[in-house]
């Protein structure tokens, strides 16, 4: 419809976004806003409670205030939940937990950052042991200002990520697979040289077409040679499994 | 309409496809009204009408997916496979579908094929908290089948049938005095506290425990198979209240008389499961072999007596 749109090449031009024919569909539009609907209406929350802001959240979901009327609900494992919520501080050690469970969650994945720890530290700027900035880890859909924010605030900014999952703009999940090389290099350097978790983003950003020129880079090379390691370790290890395993991809 | 005529074959077709559809709208509605107690009962608001929906529609347009290998895909399939099976051998208004051909025992036996599909998925997940909610779970589907066999069992002794359209009919043609719960009661008493565990609801949600095993089976299920999940809670919760309507509360002629009554069922359910904590298992096991055990073999023995 849109003859602006390039047509889809494979030595198409690195855009930011190439949109696909089948996107374009009016069917395939109409499913997407009925899904996003959906989607805005329906958030299971994990909360990562090691932070002062686990106190706003059962005020926010009890009798009180009772997100539940706008479908938020509390979930508890990572594999079922749609929306992480950061709760304060995190320390290098805990950040480690944050993103094995982060991995772990199925897009499309939100996370929200609570208080000033996760935007700049807050009153733990100074600290050697404490994360500053959650969005260099992380992909962070947004955070509430304050120490702490009131349950109102907590409300206010579920309330704005619904609007925006409904208008199809929260898609900061995509910038962990398109840019997983830059985040991948912020957690080395946190974490050290040989720091690598059991999800494979790169598979995972090419198996549903989320593959861009930032997933891979320096960093990730890194984890190829150590891949190759691992499964150079299989036939030993498992003989029986060892054939099996190489054929993945 | 006979059997073998051309017309019965459609009927029945058409029956087949009605059955489990209407199973799932009604069973919507079920879990609706479940939040929606649970919410007053905590003195909330609880969810919006459509939210089931939202949930389910939410959960199967996730853009990416999980497999633990193919044991885990076919446990889906038997989950809800089982589930759909069974709602075609429950009579219910207007339609009877294959009720006639199967009985009791095998409506018994198919609603056992869920569990065990859990259990064979949860095993290639190989997460260890869905390996200890799977064999809590077994190990509760052990306490909660002894009561629930021993009240099916006296009901088809008062009944003289095992068919469930037959029973249907006794109790609808014999007005609320012929209804189990009035010929039996000791044995509805022994049943409803049964199917309550088969639920899986406070006090014998053991298995799931949210804040001990992180759900138990449903720890490594996301997006189309925990979507699975919710549209099978929909139907687990409807063949319960549809099974213990048609044992102990007569049935029902035409849909206006017999949906409340599921309804009522549900209820009774969701207002135990909101005021209780959550039992262990041995408990469990303990509790549901002294009481409802002991209340349906007094039952029995009553139903025996008088027969």
């Amino acid at each position: 419809m849109n003859e602006q749109v390039p047509a889809v090449a494979d030595d198409a031009p690195e855009a930011c976004r190439t949109p696909d024919a089948e996107e374009r569909s009016l069917w395939r539009r109409v499913m997407d806003q009925v899904a996003d609907h959906c989607r805005s209406r329906s958030l299971f929350v994990l909360h990562y409670c090691t932070g002062c802001g686990a106190v706003e959240l059962p005020p926010t979901i009890t009798s009180r205030f009772d997100m539940e009327r706008v479908g938020v609900s509390p979930m508890v494992t990572p594999r079922q939940a749609d929306l992480l919520l950061i709760t304060g501080y995190l320390s290098v050690k805990t950040l480690k937990r944050v993103i094995l469970s982060y991995e772990q969650m199925q897009s499309p994945k939100y996370v929200l950052g609570f208080g000033s720890c996760t935007i700049n530290g807050g009153m733990y700027w100074n600290s050697y042991a404490t994360v500053k900035r959650l969005d260099q880890y992380i992909p962070v859909d947004g955070f509430i200002a304050g120490c702490m924010p009131r349950p109102e605030a907590v409300q206010q900014v579920f309330l704005d990520l619904m609007a925006r999952i409904d208008a199809g703009q929260a898609n900061a999940w995509r910038d962990y697979y398109l840019d997983y090389n830059r985040y991948l290099g912020h957690q080395a350097a946190l974490f050290g040289e040989d720091w690598h978790t059991p999800t494979d983003v790169v598979a995972e950003a090419r198996h549903y077409g989320h593959f861009g020129p930032g997933t891979t880079g320096v960093h990730t090379a890194r984890l190829e040679t150590y891949t190759e390691w691992a499964m150079s370790k299989i036939p030993e290890l498992l003989p029986e499994r060892g054939a099996n395993e190489k054929v993945r991809p | 309409m006979g059997e073998g005529t051309p017309m019965g074959f459609w009927e029945l077709v058409a029956d087949l496809v009605l059955m489990p559809l209407v199973a799932f709208v009604v069973g919507l509605a079920l879990v609706l009204m479940a939040r929606r107690v649970r919410a007053r009962i905590e003195r909330r608001v609880g969810p919006p009408v459509m939210q089931p929906v939202y949930d389910i529609v939410k959960l199967y347009s996730k853009r990416t997916q999980i497999s633990h290998g193919w044991m885990h895909d076919v446990a889906i399939m038997l989950l809800l496979g089982g589930f759909i099976t069974a709602e075609i051998f429950l009579p219910v208004p207007g339609m009877n579908g294959l009720a006639q051909h199967g009985d009791l025992l095998t409506l018994i036996y198919i609603m056992m094929v869920p569990m065990l599909g859990m259990a064979l998925g949860v095993g290639d997940c190989a997460n260890p908290n869905g390996s200890i909610g799977i064999s809590r779970a077994l190990t509760a589907m052990l306490a909660y089948d002894v009561p629930y066999i021993i009240a099916v069992i006296g009901a088809c002794m008062v009944y003289g049938t095992s068919n469930l359209v037959e029973i249907v009919e006794i109790q609808q043609a014999g007005g609320p005095a012929t209804w189990g719960i009035a010929t039996m009661p000791l044995l509805a008493v022994a049943g409803l506290i049964s199917m309550h565990g088969m639920l899986g609801k406070e006090p014998f949600e053991i298995y799931i425990a949210p804040a001990e095993i992180a759900t138990g089976p449903m720890v490594e299920m996301s997006g189309k198979y925990m979507g699975a999940l919710f549209v099978m809670q929909c139907f687990q919760l409807y063949t319960v209240g549809v099974l213990y309507t048609t044992l102990f509360l007569g049935g029902g002629e035409m849909w206006l008389t017999f949906l409340p009554k599921v309804f009522a069922v549900i209820l009774v359910f969701v207002a135990i499961t909101n005021v209780f904590g959550r039992l262990r298992t041995d408990d469990v096991i303990a509790w549901m072999w002294k009481w409802p055990t002991g209340i349906a073999l007094l039952g029995l023995l009553l139903v025996m007596i008088d027969v």
